[in-house]
């Protein structure tokens, strides 16, 4: 397999006409974390932006900074971080997931994956903080999306379908992206041995008080039996944790946290964590460490559903009764990663059937290849809107040059 | 003031009679206008400088009536544009005279109300106020909050991604909004999103919002709602220069404090606003900033006091906060009334929408001074200080020969210095007509080719919609072609592994 490390956006735009020329579709990596989520594909090519990695522009006070798409997230991050700033977003670390070597990724692969992490419920998604973007379509062309500041309504806002769209519709090569004042402290309301149902109510109180809840997570007993880190400290056998957390300036995350608990009595006692001890929860928490690909759920597939918050707590409580898999809460219960006991399609017929009947979808994130090359990895949609999906992939990607296969099988090999 | 619009069809023309009769045949009734005196509210929108009767206008109120009037123009190749409250500021819903107008009107039901998944059900004629107000009494509210919030409908919110005051803090509709019901050209129903956080696939609600009623037609939404602060409180900062305005605004977000709202009023404005509310404004100052806090009462009152340390040591020269809701709303009142407050010292104005950096608002005011005196023309500044989202209100007069087109010119302008400086064309108004012919300062042949593709993914007839946003018409198949230099070797000079 032919690995090309790109320098620069003319050598994208570049590699991408030689594959469009020789009909060779390309797989597009940074530093590869996440090259086995979706489905397999007909690549025998890897275009790998890793060298394009600068940081192009930092402007702590307009909120933003632009960086090549090969820029580490691991250092985007620190240098974020120096200024007090953040991705609101709170993107996740798939690294302890999937089992890949300790790197966060780059930039372009944590805006092509999209995957948002708890403060997503209170400041967005991915999709929500990439405000520009500059890609190479399929067509082998440059082109650039939205702008460089944080109101813009500028034709159409080509960066929400490049969000989350795995690679299949431009290389992007750089981005702008909206920072925010990082938390001055944060605290979290620890409420133990809640059944799943009832954490469900608990958080759906908690997330729509004026308490201002930037992380709402349920991990049930079952769940915490085999993790180790921040969470198996707290953890006692087969008690669930409920988590809450309140950010902002100290005063008022306490006063929060005071008034939230009162709020939740009913639910019953609670415990206060603070500031550094909370934030290694929630690092747990959107890393999804009770899956890690270290333990001993090593081999069982780990799904990602999504589904209206209020569903949550009962889906997944049936689901973990009939699967016999376990499963973590996040989102105030809309979001729920399950990890199932192995199975030929990762249970993906029933689990589909049963996420359907609540307006969810279910992704596979964890996968052998064999079982990811037998199912849809990634919820499959009703005809006119996969035909609508498939149209805009066209518009884009009109030779499916790019990721060739990995959203949806039975694309042409 | 002449825009180019696309060529009527005369063969459509021609057959007016015929098509208003099958348009009957779909909505019955009072639903399909066709006389001229009824369809001349029709002729404009918010930007009234351009008007244009439709060749016939249809209030459809079910969905299956969208989709009908939708299939039926698609097979006899009939233009549609589609129409909220009509609110649009940059001429979205301007008609064509050869095309259906197709109003949303009668969508007025909220159908459903979800507190546990702080999730609202509405149909797009329903306004914006109008959601906030069905939620109010648990203690709801729906965050974008455009000025015309009152009037303005929540399907053309979605149509312009329309902002507010709130934006800075709580984003803009594309943030707010989870799912919809909307009919394609072809007459086809599709929903995407729900109330699940995110859809499956590509994010296609990420892309209609905003998409000027170029790609569908909305005919449901959800929406996202929030639980209401438990309190606001608003500090009013003069300055005695812009740009110590201007640095008060950089260093309350570099302190870490995103306020609720951050407003910006040049001379002009303050006095004008003044004259019209009496809202208690300084009038010896050049700038004045009004930023509200939002949140818990603690936090509130500890961030009142931070951001006035900021204002004093950027040298405010005047800094009042309100102890009380009224005070704060009178705060607002000038703000809020400065356009209709700038009408009354103008026959006319024209109010420009571009966003710039926040670092470049004192080069940007003073090429504006320097613009003003060279065209003649007064220019008064409001703008959403916080996310650097400009309206300057030029001042004219229409009966005046030549004013209008200096006017114009002189936004054109405004609107090139806000790329130049590395900002954008609109921040919340949308391109519409008016900024339709300035897209090429923003974007490349290849920007706007790639955009007109996705397009083509909706609507492959260029039938929803057209001569607004673009300033080119393509048609699709000419966009499709793939230019590819053949007998290349693979991947030149590029190092392998």
């Amino acid at each position: 397999m032919d690995t090309l490390k790109v320098r620069d956006a003319q050598e994208v735009e570049d590699a991408v006409r030689a594959a469009i020329a020789g009909e060779q579709p390309l797989e597009i990596i940074g530093h590869g974390t996440k090259r086995r989520v979706g489905q397999p594909m007909a690549t025998n090519a890897v275009l790998e932006l890793s060298a394009l990695n600068a940081v192009t522009a930092y402007e702590p006070n307009e909120l933003i900074i632009t960086v090549q798409a090969g820029a580490p997230v691991a250092d985007v991050l620190s240098l974020i971080d120096s200024k007090n700033q953040q991705f609101a977003f709170e993107p996740m670390n798939t690294s302890l997931l999937l089992g890949t070597v300790e790197t966060e990724g780059t930039i372009g692969g944590m805006i092509a994956a999209g995957l948002a992490g708890p403060r997503r419920i209170k400041s967005g998604g991915a999709r929500d903080h990439l405000l520009g973007a500059h890609a190479v379509s399929g067509f082998g062309e440059s082109f650039k999306a939205g702008g460089k500041v944080v109101k813009n309504v500028t034709g159409y806002d080509l960066c929400k379908l490049l969000a989350g769209s795995w690679g299949t519709l431009a290389v992007m090569t750089e981005v702008t992206l909206k920072v925010t004042p990082r938390p001055e402290s944060e605290r979290t309301l620890l409420l133990r041995g809640l059944d799943d149902v009832t954490a469900n109510k608990a958080m759906t109180q908690a997330v729509g008080s004026p308490y201002d809840v930037s992380g709402a997570a349920h991990l049930p007993g079952s769940a915490l039996r085999t993790t180790g880190g921040a969470l198996a400290e707290l953890a006692q056998p087969d008690q669930a944790l409920t988590l809450l957390r309140l950010e902002g300036i100290t005063s008022s995350a306490s006063h929060r946290a005071q008034s939230l608990r009162e709020a939740l009595k009913s639910f019953g006692a609670t415990e206060l964590i603070e500031d550094e001890a909370s934030a290694a929860l929630w690092r747990a928490v959107r890393d999804v460490e009770p899956f890690a690909a270290s333990g001993p759920r090593a081999l069982w597939p780990v799904w990602r559903i999504v589904c209206p918050p209020a569903s949550g707590g009962a889906f997944g409580q049936a689901l973990q009764r009939e699967s016999g898999g376990e499963v973590i809460y996040d989102w105030g219960g809309g979001l729920i990663w399950a990890a199932l006991p192995p199975a030929a399609d990762a249970q993906a017929k029933a689990l589909r059937q049963r996420v359907a009947a609540i307006d969810g979808h279910a992704s596979l994130i964890r996968g052998s290849d064999e079982v990811r090359a037998g199912i849809d990895v990634f919820h499959p949609q009703p005809r006119g809107l996969a035909a609508l999906g498939q149209r805009v992939k066209n518009s884009f990607d009109p030779r499916n040059v790019l990721n060739r296969g990995r959203l949806s099988r039975g694309q042409p090999a | 003031m002449t825009i180019l619009m696309p060529e009527p069809d005369q063969a459509v023309l021609a057959r007016r009679d015929e098509i208003v009769a099958s348009l009957r045949k779909i909505v019955p009734g009072e639903g399909v206008i066709s006389s001229a005196a009824e369809m001349k509210p029709y002729e404009s929108d918010g930007l009234m400088a351009y008007r244009q009767p439709p060749m016939v206008v249809v209030l459809p109120d079910t969905t299956k009536q969208v989709s009908e009037v939708l299939r039926y123009c698609h097979k006899n190749g009939i233009k549609v544009v589609p129409r909220g409250s009509g609110t649009s500021l940059s001429g979205g819903a301007l008609p064509l005279a050869d095309g259906v107008l197709l109003g949303l009107g009668k969508f007025k039901r909220i159908r459903e109300i979800d507190f546990d998944n702080r999730a609202v059900v509405v149909e797009p004629g329903v306004t914006n106020l109008a959601i906030s107000q069905a939620v109010d009494h648990a203690g709801f509210y729906y965050a974008p909050d455009p000025s015309s919030q009152i009037a303005c409908s929540i399907g053309g919110n979605i149509a312009e991604n329309s902002g507010g005051v709130h934006c800075l803090k709580y984003g803009m509709t594309t943030n707010n909004v989870l799912g919809c019901e909307i009919v394609l050209m072809t007459g086809e129903i599709l929903r995407i999103g729900g109330k699940a956080a995110e859809c499956a696939g590509y994010d296609l609600m990420g892309v209609i919002t905003g998409s000027e009623g170029l790609l569908g037609v909305i005919t449901e939404v959800t929406v996202r709602i929030l639980r209401k602060p438990e309190t606001a409180r608003a500090l009013m900062v003069g300055f005695t220069d812009v740009e110590a305005a201007g640095r008060c605004v950089a260093d309350v977000i570099s302190a870490g404090i995103i306020p609720g709202g951050m407003e910006m009023m040049d001379r002009p404005a303050i006095h004008a606003a003044e004259a019209f509310v009496h809202a208690g404004y300084p009038l010896d100052v050049e700038a004045l900033l009004i930023i509200e806090l939002d949140g818990p009462q603690v936090e509130v009152d500890e961030l009142i006091t931070r951001v006035e340390a900021i204002a004093l040591g950027c040298g405010s020269t005047t800094c009042q906060i309100s102890t009380s809701e009224q005070e704060r709303l009178l705060f607002w009142s000038g703000r809020k009334a400065a356009f209709p407050a700038v009408g009354r010292i103008s026959p006319d104005y024209l109010c420009m929408d571009g966003t710039i950096p926040r670092a470049q608002l004192p080069l940007v005011l003073r090429r504006m001074t320097q613009m003003s005196e060279k065209y003649g023309l007064r220019v008064a500044n409001v703008f959403h200080a916080g996310d650097g989202n400009l309206h300057p209100l030029i001042l004219y007069d229409a009966n005046k020969p030549g004013e209008q087109d200096r006017a114009e010119a002189f936004g054109a302008d405004i609107l090139r210095l806000c790329v130049e400086v590395g900002g954008v064309l609109t921040g919340e108004h949308g391109v519409g007509i008016e900024k339709r012919d300035l897209m090429p300062e923003m974007f490349s042949d290849i920007d706007l080719n790639q955009q007109q593709r996705l397009k083509c993914a909706f609507d492959s007839e260029g039938l929803l919609n057209p001569g607004k946003v673009f300033p080119t018409l393509h048609r699709c198949a000419e966009l499709g072609r793939m230019h590819v230099h053949g007998g290349k070797l693979p991947f030149p000079d590029i190092p392998r592994f």
